[in-house]
């Protein structure tokens, strides 16, 4: 149990196919359904480009959804892990709005939110990195582990957006209408 | 070190709770909590949810006293702060009782504006700004309501009583509701949204008068005269100032800070919904009483009396309109917001009205200064104000934007994301939306 609360899921999109089998998994696990709807890791699909890049809540360190959310329905655990607490959770989606992923999802049924947990209740670990044995794509691996690294520079990557603004000015004028 | 926060709200809490998990691990900063109310820190958001009986009356709550009492905090309570000597460093209470501090936190937020309007303090009219007034109108038993005022407060104060079997009528003086947050078109699809819903609503309209007795019987406007037994006040709130100005720190609008959160005297900090900040992307003074703020604020006044040089990045705009079925979001300015820094053909819309929703996008010298989305749009606003934080040219990333496609790369995926919302590629669109997400 000590080893595991240190643990992450690592994403590496280059190698995800888009066979949406970490859904399923996840589906599966928590809700004993086979539906993408269920399930908090989702695939955003960029299939002009044939492009794959699942998208899972990352436990940002200073997670903008905490911040946002009016109930204080999203509460880190023990495990590092954000989650929402589904008695407080009035379905109002600020936390979606808030994260720099929109990764919350929303439960279909009860219109609350819903994000990774890790699977802490399962020895096995993270059902989607199962599914994903053959890809890769997904790694639960120690935060000591080399490919943490790996993640960092990915969290980074995705966090870098929500720094302070560019100071610099443009002195010029423009139009800009979208068909 | 001696810390006295003035006010038990978001701010306060989180200056305490930052201080005892960064402050010296020899534990030597004696802390107190100077508070007006008679609870333990509740999170004023979660009142209109507690109203409607939507979450129970233990959802509002933030902190347990256990949590003052294991935290080593001195929760003062009942015992409002009326006084500030900068010289002597103390602070009076309208109890008689004199804090000593080495750092003092103005944390006390702001008070309802109550409207100068006649019979404003008949029985039945309540507001939704603190948890005693929470207490009184959701133990209230009426059955037709006006609520004075369309923010984001009185909006949900209407869900919350429509809800609870009340016929709800809103009054709005400006010219559409929620009218610092959203642009016209949005806010008129949000209140054609809650007629639809049953709630009146009327703009444009000033109330004249609250009518009864001794208790209400009903409000008159310069258009009408509605009926009702329950009136709830929405008007805004006015910033705590005068506790400040007893001690001579300066106040514009609201107590003016630094960017350290340092008030005008000496080891007096300031945060939260009392003071006066500046906006993070335009950089002109602010004040956006929200939660958010409120928070980082507090961090970095308490980051400032641990000795650490922190600068605050400035304040933010983020909000979301939500009742019964709809879901909105705003962030960053507004059209008429934006008008009022920048001339006008620096202004540019993008705008998207789809099966999936609305999207409208403020561009400042063609970047992203603001935003509102409803429906599936809504979900992008993350991405949205990622691209405003970088200041990312709009009419530069749609020109490039193809190219972004042949890049063998992953990344950014927010690009393509962003490309694929905005429909640059018709390829692209049709299921790259969110799925059940409407
Ligand atoms: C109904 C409602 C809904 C809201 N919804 C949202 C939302 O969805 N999102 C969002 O971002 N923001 C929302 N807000 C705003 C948000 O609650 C505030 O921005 C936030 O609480 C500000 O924190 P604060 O600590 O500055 O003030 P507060 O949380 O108001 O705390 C100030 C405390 O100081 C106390 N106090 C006042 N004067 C004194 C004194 N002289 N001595 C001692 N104590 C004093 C008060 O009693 C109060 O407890 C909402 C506010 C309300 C009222
Ligand atoms: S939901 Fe988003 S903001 Fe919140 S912790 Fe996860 S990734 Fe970060
Ligand atoms: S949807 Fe739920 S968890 Fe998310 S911000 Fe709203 S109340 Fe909080």
């Amino acid at each position: 149990m000590a080893l595991k609360e240190e643990r992450v899921i690592v994403i590496d999109p280059g190698k995800c196919a888009g066979c949406h089998s970490c859904e399923m998994a996840c589906a599966m696990k928590h809700f004993g359904v086979c539906h993408p709807y269920y399930s908090r890791i989702r695939i955003q699909e960029f299939r002009n480009v044939n492009t794959f890049v699942p998208i899972t809540c990352q436990a940002c360190e200073d997670a903008a959804c905490i911040k946002v959310c009016p109930m204080n329905a999203r509460i880190r655990l023990g495990s590092g892990a954000v989650v929402t607490d589904e008695d407080k959770c009035i379905g109002c989606r600020a936390c979606v709005y808030a994260c720099p992923f929109g990764a919350p999802v929303i439960h279909p049924d009860t219109g609350k939110t819903m994000s990774c947990d890790l699977c802490m209740d399962d020895e096995l670990g993270p059902w989607c990195v199962k599914a994903c044995t053959m890809q890769q794509a997904l790694k639960f691996v120690d935060v000591r582990d080399a490919a943490r690294a790996k993640g960092r520079d990915f969290a980074a990557m995705l966090k870098e957006q929500h720094e302070p603004p560019h100071q610099e000015e443009t002195e010029f004028s423009f139009s800009f209408s979208v068909e | 070190m001696k810390v006295v926060i003035v006010g038990n709200g978001i701010a306060g809490n989180e200056v305490a709770l930052h201080l005892r998990e960064h402050g010296p691990r020899a534990d030597d900063i004696d802390i107190t909590i100077l508070s007006a109310e008679r609870f333990p820190e509740y999170d004023p958001c979660s009142l209109p949810y507690f109203v409607g009986g939507e979450v129970d009356r233990d959802a509002v709550f933030r902190k347990s006293p256990d949590y003052y009492r294991n935290s080593r905090i001195n929760l003062v309570l009942d015992n409002k702060a009326v006084s500030i000597d900068p010289e002597a460093r103390e602070v009076k209470t309208e109890k008689g009782d004199v804090f000593g501090y080495d750092s003092l936190v103005l944390a006390h937020g702001g008070s309802l504006f109550i409207p100068p309007i006649p019979g404003i303090d008949l029985d039945g009219v309540f507001s939704c700004k603190v948890l005693a007034e929470a207490d009184r109108l959701a133990g209230h038993r009426g059955s037709r309501a006006v609520v004075i005022g369309s923010g984001a407060i009185g909006i949900e104060a209407a869900e919350a009583l429509k809800l609870k079997g009340y016929q709800v009528a809103i009054i709005e003086l400006l010219d559409w509701i929620m009218p610092t947050l959203f642009c016209e078109g949005a806010s008129c699809f949000l209140a054609d949204e809650m007629r639809r819903y049953g709630i009146e609503v009327y703009t444009s309209e000033k109330v004249l008068a609250i009518e009864g007795k001794s208790s209400v019987k009903s409000v008159k406007t310069d258009k009408r005269e509605i009926p009702c037994d329950t009136v709830v006040v929405a008007t805004g709130v006015v910033p705590g100032r005068p506790l400040a100005e007893t001690a001579g720190i300066a106040c514009e609008r609201g107590i003016l800070v630094n960017d350290r959160m340092l008030t005008s005297a000496a080891d007096i900090y300031a945060c939260g919904d009392c003071v006066q900040t500046f906006d993070a992307v335009s950089g002109e003074d602010c004040m956006y009483q929200l939660k958010h703020n409120a928070i980082e604020q507090a961090r970095i006044a308490a980051r400032n009396i641990l000795g650490e040089d922190a600068r605050y990045r400035g304040a933010y705009p983020f909000a979301r309109a939500h009742y019964f079925d709809t879901h909105a979001v705003t962030f960053g300015k507004t059209l008429k917001g934006l008008e009022k820094i920048c001339r006008p053909e620096q202004v540019g819309v993008i705008e998207r009205d789809t099966e999936q929703g609305y999207l409208r996008l403020l561009l400042k010298d063609g970047k992203i200064a603001g935003g509102q989305a409803i429906g599936a749009f809504a979900d992008h606003a993350g991405l949205f104000m990622g691209f405003m934080w970088r200041g990312v040219d709009m009419n530069e990333f749609k020109k490039n934007w193809r190219k972004i496609g042949e890049l063998d790369s992953v990344f950014p995926w927010q690009y393509r994301k962003i490309g694929q919302v905005l429909g640059f590629s018709a390829l692209d669109a049709p299921d790259g939306m969110e799925k059940a997400r409407v």
